[in-house]
């Protein structure tokens, strides 16, 4: 597949503090890709560095080999996002697509069909003021990708938004890599990303913690764990075999298998005498793994970071 | 560059659709224009109420040459000949207000007093106005002392003294011998007020529509869209474009405000030939300084504008610069008395008060010191371009930060970095 974007050794600080460090990846083609992290990671200052809003330190960013980035090719979603309050859903559409380059026919053409596919219908003449949180953000996202941009990118395109919406989004983010759109997106909503990104970058403190295919991160990092509800002695279930760490919280005890265990026959380990009012085993989300490293906690930093 | 006439083209359109401009637009030319000619119109229907009733008792035959003298000098005066004598003119005044009875006789020529009799009511400077009836009688006792035309010419001349200072034979000879522009207007002063006033409504049209930048560089962030338009434009050019527009919406401006100040002032000053003053050489100059003060003004204000999160927080740093614009309203009064006075010379230096004192000392001014306006267009010229600079920085700064107004201290660190 063709890369689109690549960012190589992108460094930034503000100030003394270093937000940044050393952050690298590709979007390619067609793809799906996640910027993941908790809130402060890096990930809008490593976008706005992307963006040309904010200059790097160090570090390259080249757009299918070339330094100069085409900003009329890139769709851009920022985090912090807003549209003119006082005047039209499509004048506003039609001056950002105008900005862009892009033939006005053309745009408004494109503009009434994602309204219309938007629930939008005959809004078109209606004041932003008007519009809901949800319609609003909705024409944000109509205004980023009314050019046809070979590279989109989101930054939190589900914050905000209601259930119906985001699904709505979703299926939008999926049908443009379908068509051949490289997206690049940040979220910390894990189960939305989940189940649409093909490739993920997991960063905390400015740093990459993990990166690769979304099915060998899951096949690496996601093991199984067991959640045993009912009084236990910690002692006990430490002793158990093939386990990584144990975390007791009064009646509720994790136990986060090893990798490559099979489970059926761990289970088969459970001593008799065991108090279980409820027992469950599955594998770890990836949400867990965000939560572990939001928290500095242990899964992903004892793996090693890196898995490209 | 086209990016920049996109950003401006967007600011005029968004603010021509947009109702409370729109009022403002058409409010503030009618506003100024109500309060200026207020008085005026007031004045009129003043003087209308206050015609005096003048009766002349005409025993020498010259009725017709002060009726002349009266009607030429527009005296408010309603004149006839009467035959009541002298007598019974007590009787006739206690009936009546605004009324005169001149007695024209032998008296007249002989001794030189004339008896004028009033009502007890009559305007306050009926007798200044009467005096200018001497000379038609003085020309009439001169005749009849037999004097030739030439004589008579000579001595009902009156002698002037006419002043000419150095500094004014200077200016004149220069004049001369360059473009003989400044020393041909001295009689009419409407002759420089008149591009003087249309630069002056330029500058307050585009200066006011400058203060409109302040709230317009803050919009973006107000309204979180500033990262949006970044990802397709620079901040340079989306400040340049904020300029351009609202530069076009101040001559928009301006444009109404004419539309509605030439008529008006055609009707009022029906003797003053407006058109005929307005397009002039000067007037070139005059509204090349409105504009330069326009850009001046734009810079600073889109500049400090993008330090402040929204309009209603602005602390006093930025209060403080939105007054600097009518910092020449200080100098009107030292200006307007000595126009080449040191006051006006330093209003002239001062970058910020250079438009608004140059334009005063233009309108003013018999001779214009043409070095002084170079001097002074230099030092605005190079004043808007390290404005502009400065506004860059602070601008690419000021329009990602969200949420709270920036110190001076920070602003000056944006300036350094």
């Amino acid at each position: 597949m063709e890369t689109m974007l690549t960012v190589e050794k992108l460094n930034k600080s503000f100030k003394d503090k270093q937000v940044i460090r050393d952050i690298s990846f590709d979007v390619r083609k067609g793809e799906i890709m996640a910027v993941l992290g908790p809130n402060g990671a890096g990930k809008s200052t490593t976008i706005r560095n992307i963006m040309g809003i904010m200059y790097p330190d160090a570090g390259a960013i080249s757009f299918r080999g070339h330094a100069e980035i085409p900003r009329h090719k890139i769709g851009y979603l920022p985090e912090e996002r807003g549209l003119y309050k006082n005047v039209k859903v499509m004048d506003i559409l039609l001056y950002l697509s105008e900005l862009k380059d892009y033939p006005l026919k053309k745009a408004r053409e494109r503009a009434l069909s994602y309204l219309k596919k938007f629930g939008l219908e005959g809004q078109a003449n209606s004041s932003v003021e008007e519009l809901s949180k949800g319609m609003g953000q909705k024409v944000q996202f109509i205004s980023s990708i009314i050019h046809e941009p070979e590279l989109l990118i989101l930054d939190e395109p589900f914050s905000g938004l209601d259930p119906v919406s985001q699904e709505l989004f979703k299926h939008e983010i999926r049908h443009l890599a379908e068509n051949g759109t490289a997206i690049l997106l940040s979220s910390h909503q894990m189960n939305l990303v989940e189940e649409m990104c093909d490739r993920l970058f997991m960063m905390h403190n400015g740093e990459r913690i993990i990166y690769g295919n979304m099915d060998d991160v899951k096949e690496r990092y996601a093991n199984f764990k067991c959640t045993v509800r009912g009084k236990s002695d910690l002692d006990v279930l430490q002793g158990l075999p093939d386990l990584e760490r144990v975390e007791q919280d009064e009646d509720t005890s994790v136990l986060y298998l090893a990798k490559d265990v099979q489970a059926v026959n761990w289970l088969k380990n459970l001593p008799d005498n065991l108090s279980v009012q409820e027992l469950s085993i599955d594998r770890i989300s990836l949400h867990e793994i965000f939560i572990d490293i939001a928290t500095d906690g242990n899964i992903a930093q004892r793996e090693g970071v890196t898995h490209a | 560059m086209r990016n920049t006439m996109k950003v401006a083209k967007w600011e005029i359109k968004r603010n021509l659709k947009n109702k409370s401009f729109l009022i403002g637009l058409f409010l503030t030319p009618v506003l100024f224009l109500g309060f200026m000619f207020f008085g005026s119109l007031f004045g009129d229907s003043e003087d209308g109420a206050e015609t005096t009733q003048v009766y002349v008792n005409d025993r020498l035959g010259v009725f017709e040459t002060l009726e002349e003298t009266a009607e030429t000098s527009e005296l408010n005066w309603n004149m006839k000949t009467t035959d009541v004598q002298e007598n019974n003119v007590q009787t006739e005044l206690k009936s009546s207000e605004n009324t005169a009875y001149i007695f024209l006789d032998k008296r007249a020529l002989d001794d030189g007093v004339i008896p004028v009799y009033t009502s007890e009511e009559i305007a306050s400077d009926f007798m200044n106005q009467v005096q200018i009836l001497s000379n038609p009688v003085k020309l009439m006792q001169m005749q009849q002392l037999g004097l030739s035309d030439k004589e008579l010419a000579a001595v009902s001349m009156t002698i002037q003294f006419e002043e000419t200072t150095s500094d004014e034979m200077a200016a004149s000879d220069e004049a001369k011998t360059t473009s003989g522009n400044g020393g041909l207007f001295s009689g009419d002063p409407f002759e420089r007020a008149v591009p003087g006033a249309f630069a002056g409504i330029i500058l307050l049209s585009i200066v006011v529509s400058g203060m409109y930048i302040f709230q317009s560089a803050s919009n973006e962030k107000k309204d979180k869209i500033a990262e949006i338009i970044l990802s397709s434009i620079t901040p340079g050019e989306l400040m340049q474009g904020k300029i351009m527009g609202y530069f076009g919406l101040g001559m928009i401006q301006a444009a109404v405000f004419l539309a509605f100040a030439i008529p008006i002032s055609i009707w009022q000053l029906d003797n003053v030939q407006i058109l005929e003053y307005l397009f002039v050489p000067e007037l070139i100059l005059m509204v090349a300084i409105a504009i330069l003060g326009y850009f001046l003004f734009a810079a600073l204000f889109v500049g400090v504008g993008a330090t402040m999160a929204d309009m209603s927080s602005a602390g006093n740093f930025q209060g403080m610069v939105m007054m600097l614009p009518f910092l020449p309203f200080i100098f009107i009064g030292p200006v307007i008395s000595d126009p080449s006075g040191l006051v006006a010379q330093v209003g002239t230096y001062i970058p910020f008060t250079t438009p608004g004192v140059l334009l005063m000392r233009l309108v003013v001014m018999e001779e214009w010191p043409w070095s002084e306006i170079i001097i002074a267009l230099a030092i605005l010229v190079v004043s808007i371009w390290i404005l502009m600079k400065l506004a860059g920085k602070i601008f690419k700064t000021g329009i990602l930060m969200y949420g709270k107004n920036a110190t001076p201290a920070e602003i000056w660190k944006w300036i350094r970095s």
